[in-house]
């Protein structure tokens, strides 16, 4: 193919009709630009909140104890499912808004405690047999547990009579329609579903954050992620503390999992398992592994990076369709490369 | 009574044979100073005696009870302290949550870490600092005192006086005479003079294992018995 025959990737009349000062003024599309700009920011921030819960188990699981889990996705393809499964038996036709985004939040407990639970049980029997062993061992135990839950989550599905690769519908037709419009902020139109899942991102950030800094438990996991044995020789048992963390990072992935279930990006599906681990793993790389704060900093950059490229295709000054996934993975190489710690990194962590 | 007891202890790290076995006995109330030359396994039978690296022989007990092959949080919780080598405080956590975390296993943390203050006032100046932007000194200070406010009954401190200025030294000197008034004490230093001066008595290892010991009182390096393992 000759670099003629090449597509055009950036449509320059409609940049320069979108960048064009005269034209805005006169139109008085400055003010227009402003209140887009404001959407797109909104619309980023949304998005930050829910790569931040995605990502979050990650960076605790792995700031304590080392350990890269790449089950993370496949826990909260589980979580979607889960929840979309209380969602669809218990709304009908007729439950109401407020009774169905009720029945949201008791799915999202119940799954975090099942799934908090069946982490603690992984952590004792699959991942603290190898803690010995190098990082290696621990990437290939967890990627095949990955590989399980996938699997065992296509039979059951096929079993049921779901299509396991497009997305399910069922539950995500349960999303209410306050949800589904747009709401006015401040003169600018901002999706509400975004509002929601920014009003859980933050209830999920508060929660860790609080726990982090306000419980025994935290202070433990944070000594621990600078000085596991220290902790140790201080009288923690950190092996209980391990388990906690892998129990509470695996609930915190399900319930992104149970977040994404009504938006029409994500929606429950196997795929989900692959999708949420790389941007998962994108957002703790770019914040620092084992960050907190880094993992706040990083889900925002993102969102807003997937934003706006998702404005310049929508828009079409963009043409080519893979522009966000391409920006983001750009933002981690360059990270790798002028930062490999992250944001918010350090070198090394919990002595791992 | 007979507060830390090692008896014929063989630790390996990996296939290198460190602690080829070692025995010693410390007394409840005494400071006893482990001295010798570098890489002859003082560190290592503190680390031994915590559990941290657990020996393949011989037999560890700490207050008459048997730990050997114990957890080292399990040792720790029976009222054993840790001062380490080169401090390692948590250099992200604030100087009240370094003392925090030590002082969990106390029956009153929170008049633990009151005493802590009142022994280095600079800590209770510093309190919501975080530890890592603190000077050396400070840090050692703070070593000491995390390894004091768990309600130990037995201190193992290691290389105290490493990389500080000699006037800190001196502080340090007194924050660890402080901290022996009501704590049985285990000193690995290469100030020889300095161990000599807090210490009871002494242990000189070599090799891996214990080749002197005896009471401080009069002894100085250039004792014969002495200089012969000090000097490479």
């Amino acid at each position: 193919m000759s670099l003629g025959t090449l597509p055009a990737v950036v449509d320059a009349a409609a940049l320069a009709s979108a960048l064009d000062p005269s034209a805005l003024l006169a139109t008085g599309g400055a003010v227009d630009g402003l209140r887009t700009a404001a959407r797109v920011l909104a619309e980023g921030i949304g998005k930050g909140a829910v790569y931040f819960t995605i990502a979050v188990g990650l960076t605790l699981v792995f700031g304590l104890m080392g350990v890269l889990n790449f089950a993370h996705g496949a826990v909260a393809m589980v979580g979607a499912y889960l929840g979309g499964l209380v969602l669809v038996i218990v709304v009908g036709a007729n439950t109401g808004t407020l009774a169905t985004i009720l029945v949201f939040f008791v799915a999202l407990a119940l799954v975090f405690a099942v799934t908090t639970a069946a982490g603690s049980a992984m952590e004792v029997t699959l991942i603290r047999p190898i803690y010995d062993r190098t990082p290696t061992y621990q990437i290939l135990l967890t990627f095949g547990v990955s590989l399980i839950i996938e699997e065992v989550a296509r039979i059951v599905l096929t079993l049921r009579g779901i299509q396991p690769d497009p997305q399910w519908q069922a539950p995500m037709a349960t999303a209410p329609d306050v949800l589904l419009g747009r709401t006015q902020l401040f003169g600018v139109g901002v999706r509400r579903l975004y509002l929601f899942e920014i009003a859980i991102g933050a209830v999920v950030a508060v929660a860790v954050w609080a726990f982090l800094t306000k419980t025994l438990y935290g202070l433990y996991i944070r000594a621990g992620s600078e000085d596991t044995e220290m902790v140790q020789a201080l009288g923690v048992d950190v092996r209980k503390a391990f388990t906690v963390v892998f129990g509470v990072g695996t609930g915190l992935a399900a319930v992104g999992g149970v977040l994404l279930m009504w938006d029409p990006i994500w929606g429950p599906s196997v795929l989900l398992s692959i999708d949420v681990l790389l941007y998962a793993f994108v957002v703790v790389i770019i914040g620092g592994l084992g960050s907190f704060t880094g993992t706040l900093a990083a889900a925002g950059i993102v969102g807003i990076a997937d934003s706006v490229t998702t404005w310049l295709f929508t828009t079409g000054i963009v043409t080519f369709p893979g522009l966000s996934e391409v920006t983001i993975f750009l933002l981690l190489v360059v990270m790798l490369i002028i930062r490999p710690q992250g944001l918010y990194g350090v070198e090394e962590v919990g002595g791992h | 009574m007979t507060a830390l007891e090692l008896d014929g202890v063989h630790t390996y790290y990996g296939e290198s044979h460190i602690l080829q076995g070692l025995s010693l006995s410390v007394e409840a109330g005494e400071i006893v100073a482990l001295v010798g030359r570098n890489g002859v396994g003082k560190t290592t039978t503190l680390r031994t005696a915590l559990g941290l690296t657990p020996p393949r022989e011989g037999t560890v007990r700490f207050d008459g009870t048997d730990v050997t092959g114990m957890e080292p949080h399990e040792i720790a919780a029976r009222g054993m302290g840790w001062v380490p080598e080169e401090r390692r405080v948590f250099s992200h956590l604030t100087v009240a949550e370094n003392l925090r975390v030590a002082a969990h296993s106390a029956a009153d943390p929170d008049a633990r870490i009151a005493e802590a203050y009142e022994l280095f006032p600079a800590l209770d100046r510093f309190a919501d600092k975080e530890a890592g932007d603190l000077s050396g000194g400070q840090q050692q200070m703070l070593a000491i005192a995390r390894g004091m406010v768990g309600d130990n009954d037995l201190l193992l401190v290691d290389e105290p006086s490493e990389g500080l200025a000699p006037q800190i030294v001196e502080d340090v000197v007194e924050a660890l005479r402080a901290a022996s008034a009501d704590t049985t004490m285990v000193l690995v230093e290469q100030n020889f003079r300095l161990a000599m001066d807090l210490a009871d008595r002494f242990y000189l290892v070599d090799h891996g294992v214990v080749v002197e010991e005896g009471e401080t009182a009069g002894v100085t390096s250039d004792d014969e018995r002495i200089r012969r393992y000090l000097t490479a």
